[in-house]
């Protein structure tokens, strides 16, 4: 197995991955604590559909994505400060809008675009020297203002109307999550592809939660999880010859309940309810 | 009764809503420092808008509404952090991941601004607000493995660590036990004496509290009524509001209420 990290390509992809790996499960542990779970999966398909015309038209996929990421969140977001429409179902119809967008630009695209296909599915062990500095470059960027906000962050994933009377700018905090969501969301299309994508930001947070009651306990728990899965993932991808987004995913799921089993709270639970 | 110098909250013909629904019409009354206030009305009356109003996060429509030194005709007011808050119960995720120091730090945020970290100074502050509260020996546990009125305890603290003037507490005593719903109404007593805090305690439960007010505030979308506890629960004016609801025993005013949460 280590002849692998010989490889050019594997020191790359397992960089990728490890990368993003962070990266998903840092974002994560707001997207789960403040319930943005379905918003997510929302954002990956409008950002997918974002590639998809960008390569229709000859214009800049990623850039796309970019712009379709950050308006689904925003929509969705003001929808849910409005109030006027249930959350679930404002972000059911973009996602699906945004998956039929999709479907319509790779329809009128007149050759099979198979790079196009990489983006729905990911392929972290064909990642280049330039993309892994752009993700690098990106990630820097995310972790840097989540780093700056934590403390907002938590606030507001907490109770952001609490937050907000207590004087925090809760509602500019929640629309940088949103964006901080979109733009995570875009640097780890290419590696574990728009399906994916969701499962590494919601898993590895998803799993620290039912291990622990702190703060800050949580956040470095997903953070150590999500990296061990990404790797972990790849190295089985490469070692079996399987591909590696589902090598990743699953390695993940297994993790959660394992941790479900584990989890001191259910323990607890049970007992709390005589 | 405090000093009737300039109020620290004066609503003024203030009405508050959305447009085309009014959840608190012509609204005028003036809050001094140091009063301990109870806000009473039936389901709907208007008593959380109150609340938000007093938080900064609802301008008035009409009329004008100040708090301390700030014109709350806009939101953004920078009055937030003097007002400390705790919201209904069943707002907050009872499995939310975090510490009761953890919890009651975050009162510090508002203050610290961005881009600050809480020192020793804020730890300092939090745990003196956990002991003001008789929670400091808790200050490791998890929020969701406390009783109902422990978390409420903890949400007290939370706001006392804002160091604020004005506590405002939104129906504090829902979903508690007897016991314990008097326990926290004597804790805010307490906390209003020792530490000379003015008290907004917004409840539908007029007899927990009607011999600890210095004033009773009586809402249905108008102000029915404002005074002492003896002026204001009378049983014409209490009637108008209502209705059907009031029961009158011999010695006791009693309001029969199906009470549901209203979010």
């Amino acid at each position: 197995m280590f002849e692998l990290f010989a490889y050019d390509f594997m020191q790359r992809s397992l960089l990728a991955a490890a990368l993003v790996g962070a990266l998903c499960s840092t974002i994560g542990v707001f997207v789960v604590l403040r319930g943005l779970a379905f918003m997510g999966a929302g954002t990956a398909h409008a950002a997918f559909a974002g590639v998809a015309l960008g390569y229709l038209m000859g214009w800049p996929p990623l850039l796309m994505a970019l712009l379709f990421g950050l308006a689904t969140v925003w929509v969705t977001g003001w929808v849910e400060e409005k109030g006027r429409m249930k959350l679930d179902v404002s972000i059911g119809i973009l996602y699906t809008a945004t998956m039929a967008l999709a479907i319509l630009f790779i329809g009128l695209m007149k050759t099979y675009n198979a790079e196009v296909y990489g983006y729905l599915f990911g392929n972290v062990l064909a990642v280049t020297s330039e993309e892994l500095l752009t993700i690098a470059g990106l990630s820097i960027v995310v972790v840097g203002a989540i780093v700056l906000f934590s403390k907002e962050l938590y606030f507001i994933a907490f109770d952001q109307e609490m937050a907000e009377a207590s004087g925090v700018p809760a509602r500019r905090i929640f629309f940088l999550l949103l964006t901080l969501v979109a733009l995570t969301v875009v640097i780890s299309l290419k590696t574990v592809g728009g399906i994916l994508v969701f499962a590494m930001i919601l898993i590895p947070a998803s799993t620290a939660y039912q291990l622990t009651h702190s703060l800050s306990t949580l956040t470095w728990y997903s953070i150590v999880i999500g990296v061990f899965c990404s790797v972990g993932g790849v190295l089985i991808s490469s070692y079996w010859d399987v591909p590696s987004g589902p090598a990743i995913v699953l390695l993940a799921t297994l993790l959660f309940f394992v941790a479900i089993l584990l989890s001191p709270k259910r323990q607890r639970q049970s007992l709390a309810v005589n | 009764m405090a000093s009737h110098s300039s109020p620290i909250i004066h609503f003024d013909h203030a009405t508050f809503g959305f447009p085309g629904v009014i959840a608190l019409e012509d609204i005028s009354i003036e809050i001094q420092s140091g009063e301990f206030i109870g806000v009473i009305g039936p389901n709907g009356s208007g008593k959380t808008t109150l609340c938000r109003a007093v938080l900064g996060l609802m301008p008035p429509l009409k009329g004008h509404l100040r708090i301390f030194d700030c014109a709350c005709d806009e939101l953004r007011c920078h009055h937030k952090a003097m007002i400390g808050y705790l919201p209904q119960k069943g707002v907050v995720d009872r499995n939310f991941p975090v510490t009761v120091l953890e919890t009651v730090t975050m009162g510090r945020y508002g203050a610290l601004g961005l881009f600050k970290r809480p020192g020793r100074k804020d730890r300092e502050i939090a745990m003196e607000s956990l002991s003001h509260v008789g929670m400091d020996m808790h200050k490791d546990t998890a929020l969701g493995y406390l009783s109902g009125g422990q978390q409420q305890r903890v949400f007290i603290a939370r706001a006392l660590a804002q160091q604020p003037q004005v506590l405002l507490l939104d129906e504090p005593t829902t979903g508690l036990d007897i016991t314990t719903q008097h326990n926290v109404v004597e804790l805010v007593q307490h906390l209003h004496e020792e530490l000379g805090l003015t008290i907004l305690l917004i409840t539908h439960d007029i007899n927990m509290i009607r011999s600890r007010v210095d004033r009773l505030v009586l809402l249905k979308t108008r102000l029915y009524a404002a005074g002492p506890p003896a002026d204001v629960l009378k049983p014409d004016i209490l009637s108008q509001v209502y209705g059907k609801d009031l029961v009158i025993t011999d010695k006791d005013l009693v309001i029969v209420e199906d009470y549901h949460h209203h979010h």
